[in-house]
């Protein structure tokens, strides 16, 4: 009786299965069209600007979708030596790597005391942390210049820390990412059970023990998750150094890039200008698709928290 | 960050009530730019340092890495200077934007102490005379002359640059080139296919129908992508017609002055080579494409100034042979004669007040105001300077001959205006509406019509700093 | 009592820190521009003079602004209802679109890695990318292959009618994939099941679109909405870089921090940026409340 059901049920299925593919074979390849598409669509601007870097000027100028002659690598040589390509990065890297890390300990140690302990005021640093997220930054940023620069006037640490310097800037980054951060992590250490946590207490292990050895581990994925998520929007952060970092040698990525630019139109190297976009948009490229599920993950399951 | 999370509406609206609480105890730090200990007093002064430079205060310089590069700075300048005071560090530093670098250096009270605050990202000179950032410079103007005790500077430089380097009655800005504008082509070019210099406008338009039928090249064409390039060669046209109180009066902001008659004339002249003149695709290039499509022989004619043919000096093929013309009569009865040109002193160096060392920046200016240093300059990046007589005897390039040739021609009609650097946001509307005059979009009168209503707006504007000329 | 006392210095411990940073470098500069904006400050004096709602009124009457404020509307309509139109699409191609209706069609894998490619790169240098792509001759990507074909060349950056279309376009070509990705994490949370049983039903692709999909998704669309909204409100690198005269041609594609940050530092006049400032706070926050308060709060319980 049983199996007469289920067996019934199994042929009705696959009937209908049969009878959807007939009526969807059409649309199947039309939804590849509009795949293919947008593949098109997202890639070609990319190829394109790889293809110009190994052009020289006259081909760049002229017909836009010829092959180059020759492959002009010397276009890279320029970008990574003239346009400062090569500091540009080291900068980010720099400010990125203290950034993303200093945000996730200080951002972490926050949520985590927010998340699990009880005390005066609680709600209120949490708030304060979490409304951050609704505020326009372009608001803040000439106050914050003139904030950065006294920082800059404070005695011993002051001239590491003020305008134009690095250790200033990843405090900023560190500061402006705490909201997400803290908002993130604290409903994810909300989440973890707290039997562990407590029996480690009670054997006599220091609050701090129990943070660092315990709890931190516990929280992987979402630490994961959200240093991605700081990596990728510190690395990508253009307004704030356009404001603190005024000086050459110390600018970042996406200001040597921007200003490349508008120095091609002086210097006439548009070679090098495709050449320098090459060199940034390759390494992101190649590291997202090694980290490919990581990242995306990270990313989206920071969106949805 | 790219993206901002959701948060619940409680969240948000607790947040919202409690941060200025919160903020009202943060470590309040105020806009209040903190004087600095610049004026630190001088070294004593002499003949031969008129106003006392220490003998070991660094000296920071800013060039402008434009059109001339920054090589006259550090293989001319400085070497000179360096010269006569080993024991000062220069620190030298260039910039494409200005604006960018430079300007929040002045919020924060630690400006450098010499800036050649020239291109299209140049600071306001407006905001810093009105807030007092810049040195008065009048004492450069006393003094002796680098080659020679007797001469004062003031004798040695073109009187116009004292006229626009002068805010508030006090000489801040020194106009270091004589920029002289006018239309450009390829001498070889015009010669080749015997076209020849238009006197008249119906010349001009005639010459425009001959290249274009000729079908070798587009006949005319600017950095559409900065339309203050052709807005250059309209004023210059209006005052042609009208006199040079047609500029003053934009200047000064006076009633009706951008609706004058001269200026409708002007505006629809250009008008109708917009409409039927320009290269295609003109309104999207900057100044670097156009010129390099010129060197290309795409395009026969662009307005432009004496600093081209060094700009261009990669892409510009060896027998190109720049030349330069003025604009032509109009009327037949322009007050002003053919060969009036727009000059004006331009790589306009100035030296902050608040700087930590203003006496060595003056004296750097002083050194380059030297017949060596302005010649070895001219020679360098082929243009004029304002001291005058420095490029005697100097090898001149095609263009800065041509334009030498025209500055010599037009005598004393040399006309010019100033609204541009003392109302940026003048200019900003004047780009907008003249790209729009150009493409179509406006007609001359809805151009000058929208242009006075800005001028206008300035002027009621009571946080505006004014200028009188 | 001892480790009441430990606790509590743990906790300071903790907290100090991030608190510090955040109230120095966030919350006080927040504070700070709002009185600003009550000043003629001009960013370089010591003592800005106090002129009260001066600023404000200035504002209501700036034409430009207003255009800015006009083309942030305009996105924050466009924007998040483009991207999301088409990103569910793709993501129901992929994750339920193949023939057996309950998998994505082959090579799903590939486009969803692919899609995301415009994400992981900074917006200045998508900016710079795409005013090379968008050159108004022959050398540029689009125009190249259109004056080819014998067309006129479409002035995507260069005619003030166009403009704004190519920064909305630049700015769907980044967002898009994102979304892609965000609703298939979505659609992955539900459960098989659900398009089975509907399918068994005879439910077309297009009705099990409308009728499983998107309730389901609802939750996910919304956030996505929020997220897009600010997106559109907070725009400024695409502008500033990719445009000319930064937000033109003839201001027909500025925005409001564009304005912002032209009057602060190119006109130096920081007290009426400040103002600007403190009316994007507005239109901001304004917005996030009024997107939660419509959010409605139940979800589809399965």
């Amino acid at each position: 009786m049983t199996t007469t059901t289920s067996w019934t049920v199994a042929n009705s299925r696959r009937l209908a299965r049969r009878e959807r593919r007939r009526r969807l074979g059409p649309m199947a390849a039309l939804s590849h069209v509009a795949l293919l598409l947008w593949t098109v669509l997202t890639v070609v601007p990319i190829l394109w600007t790889f293809l110009a870097s190994v052009k020289s000027e006259d081909e760049i100028f002229g017909d836009a979708w010829s092959l180059p002659a020759t492959l002009q690598w010397d276009n890279f040589a320029r970008a990574w030596e003239q346009a400062h390509i090569g500091q540009y990065m080291l900068n980010s890297v720099v400010v990125v790597g203290f950034g993303t890390f200093g945000t996730m300990l200080l951002g972490s140690m926050a949520a985590y005391v927010l998340a699990r302990y009880e005390f005066r005021g609680n709600r209120a640093v949490y708030l304060l942390f979490v409304s951050g997220l609704a505020f326009p930054v372009y608001l803040a940023l000439t106050p914050l210049f003139f904030v950065v620069q006294n920082m800059g006037n404070v005695p011993l640490v002051g001239p590491f820390i003020g305008l134009n310097t690095h250790a200033g800037l990843v405090l900023v980054y560190i500061a402006y990412s705490m909201p997400f951060t803290v908002f993130f992590l604290a409903a994810f250490f909300r989440t973890l059970p707290q039997a562990v946590a407590e029996a480690a207490l009670v054997d006599g292990a220091s609050h701090t023990r129990v943070f660092f050895q315990i709890m931190l581990p516990m929280a992987r994925p979402g630490m994961v998750s959200i240093t991605i998520f700081n990596v990728l929007g510190q690395w990508n952060q253009y307004q704030l150094p356009l404001v603190l970092l005024q000086e050459r040698d110390k600018w970042v990525l996406t200001q040597g890039i921007a200003d490349i630019s508008t120095a091609a139109g002086y210097d006439q190297d548009w070679a090098a200008l495709f050449a320098a976009l090459t060199l940034a948009i390759l390494p992101m490229l190649v590291v997202y698709t090694v980290f490919q599920r990581q990242i995306q993950s990270g990313l989206t399951a920071g969106a949805l928290k | 960050m790219p993206h901002t999370p959701r948060i619940t509406r409680r969240d948000l609206l607790r947040a919202a009530a409690l941060a200025p609480v919160a903020g009202a105890l943060a470590a309040c730090a105020t806009p209040a730019a903190k004087p600095t200990a610049s004026s630190a007093a001088p070294a004593a002064t002499s003949a031969a340092n008129p106003f006392g430079v220490a003998a070991d205060k660094p000296l920071e310089v800013w060039i402008f890495d434009g059109g001339f590069g920054q090589d006259y700075a550090k293989n001319i300048h400085q070497p000179l200077f360096k010269a006569k005071y080993p024991g000062v560090e220069i620190k030298h530093n260039s910039t494409k934007e200005i604006t960018k670098v430079l300007q929040p250096r002045f919020a924060g009270g630690n400006p450098p102490d010499v800036i050649d605050n020239s291109g299209a990202n140049a600071m306001d000179f407006g905001a810093l005379a009105q807030d007092g950032q810049l040195q008065d410079l009048t004492p450069l103007l006393d003094a002796p002359s680098w080659d020679d005790p007797a001469t004062k500077i003031r004798d040695i430089i073109d009187p116009a640059v004292v006229e626009l380097g002068t805010y508030d009655g006090k000489f801040s800005v020194l106009g270091y080139v004589n920029y002289i504008f006018g239309i450009w082509y390829s001498q070889k070019v015009f010669r080749d296919n015997g076209w020849e210099v238009p006197k008249t406008w119906d010349e001009f338009l005639t010459l425009n129908d001959t290249i274009k039928k000729s079908g070798k090249m587009a006949s005319f064409t600017y950095a559409g992508k900065h339309p203050q390039y052709l807005y250059e060669p309209l004023l210059t046209m209006a005052a042609k017609i009208g006199g040079n109180e047609v500029l003053v009066n934009l200047d000064n902001l006076e009633d009706g002055a951008w609706t004058a008659e001269p200026m409708k004339a002007a505006a629809a002249a250009w008008a109708e080579i917009g409409a039927k003149y320009l290269m295609e695709g003109t309104a999207g290039l900057d100044h670097v494409q156009t010129q390099t499509a010129q060197n290309k022989y795409k395009v026969a004619m662009l307005p432009s100034g004496s600093w081209l043919e060094n700009e261009q000096k990669s892409t510009t093929p060896d027998d190109f042979e720049y030349g330069m013309f003025p604009l032509p009569d109009v009327t037949g009865s322009d007050k002003l004669p053919y060969g009036t040109l727009h000059t004006t002193p331009g790589e306009n160096f100035i030296v902050p007040s608040k700087g930590a060392n203003p006496q060595a920046g003056m004296e750097y200016l002083r050194a380059m105001l030297s017949k060596k240093a302005a010649g070895d300059f001219s020679e360098l990046v082929k243009t004029v300077s304002v001291v005058k007589g420095a490029g005697e005897g100097r090898q001149l390039s095609p263009g800065a001959a041509s334009a030498s040739k025209a500055v010599t021609d037009a005598g004393a009609n040399t006309v010019t205006y100033r609204w541009q650097t003392w109302y940026a946001q003048l200019k900003d509307e004047a780009m907008a509406a003249t790209g729009q005059l150009m493409s179509g979009g406006l007609t001359p009168d809805k151009y000058l019509e929208r242009l006075q209503k800005k001028a206008d707006e300035i002027k009621n504007d009571s946080s505006i700093k004014k200028f009188k000329r | 009592m001892y480790n009441a006392h430990r606790r509590s210095l743990f906790l300071f411990a903790f907290l100090a820190a991030p608190v510090t940073l955040y109230l120095v470098y966030v919350i006080s500069p927040y504070v700070q521009a709002f009185y600003i904006a009550m000043t003629d400050w001009r960013g370089v004096s010591a003592t800005p003079g106090f002129v009260g709602l001066d600023n404000f009124v200035r504002l209501f009457a700036d034409g430009i602004f207003w255009k800015a404020v006009t083309h942030n509307l305009a996105l924050l309509v466009l924007l998040p209802l483009l991207t999301i139109v088409i990103a569910l699409f793709f993501a129901f191609l992929l994750n339920v679109g193949n023939g057996r209706g309950v998998g994505g069609v082959a090579g799903s894998k590939f486009y969803r890695v692919v899609f995301f490619f415009p994400h992981v790169l900074a917006v200045a240098v998508v900016a710079v990318l795409f005013q090379q792509v968008f050159r108004p001759d022959g050398s540029g990507m689009l125009n190249g292959p259109l004056m080819a074909l014998g067309a006129r060349p479409v002035g995507f950056l260069s005619d003030p009618d166009v403009a704004f279309w190519s920064v909305l376009g630049v700015m769907l070509w980044q967002a898009v994939g994102f979304y892609v990705v965000l609703f298939s994490a979505g659609l992955a949370s539900i459960p098989r099941d659900m398009f089975e049983a509907a399918q068994i039903d005879g439910a077309g692709r297009v009705s099990l679109f409308v009728r499983v999909t998107l309730p389901l998704l609802w939750d996910t669309v919304q956030v996505a909405w929020v997220y897009l909204g600010i997106l559109a409100l907070d725009v400024f690198a695409i502008v500033w870089v990719m445009t000319d005269q930064h937000g033109g041609p003839d201001f027909s594609t500025t925005v409001m921090a564009a304005e912002i940050y032209r009057n602060a530092f190119h006109y130096f006049r920081f007290g009426y940026a400040s103002a600007l400032g403190v009316v994007m706070f507005f239109f901001t926050i304004g917005f996030t409340i009024l997107s939660l308060r419509l959010s409605r709060r139940e979800r589809i319980e399965y």
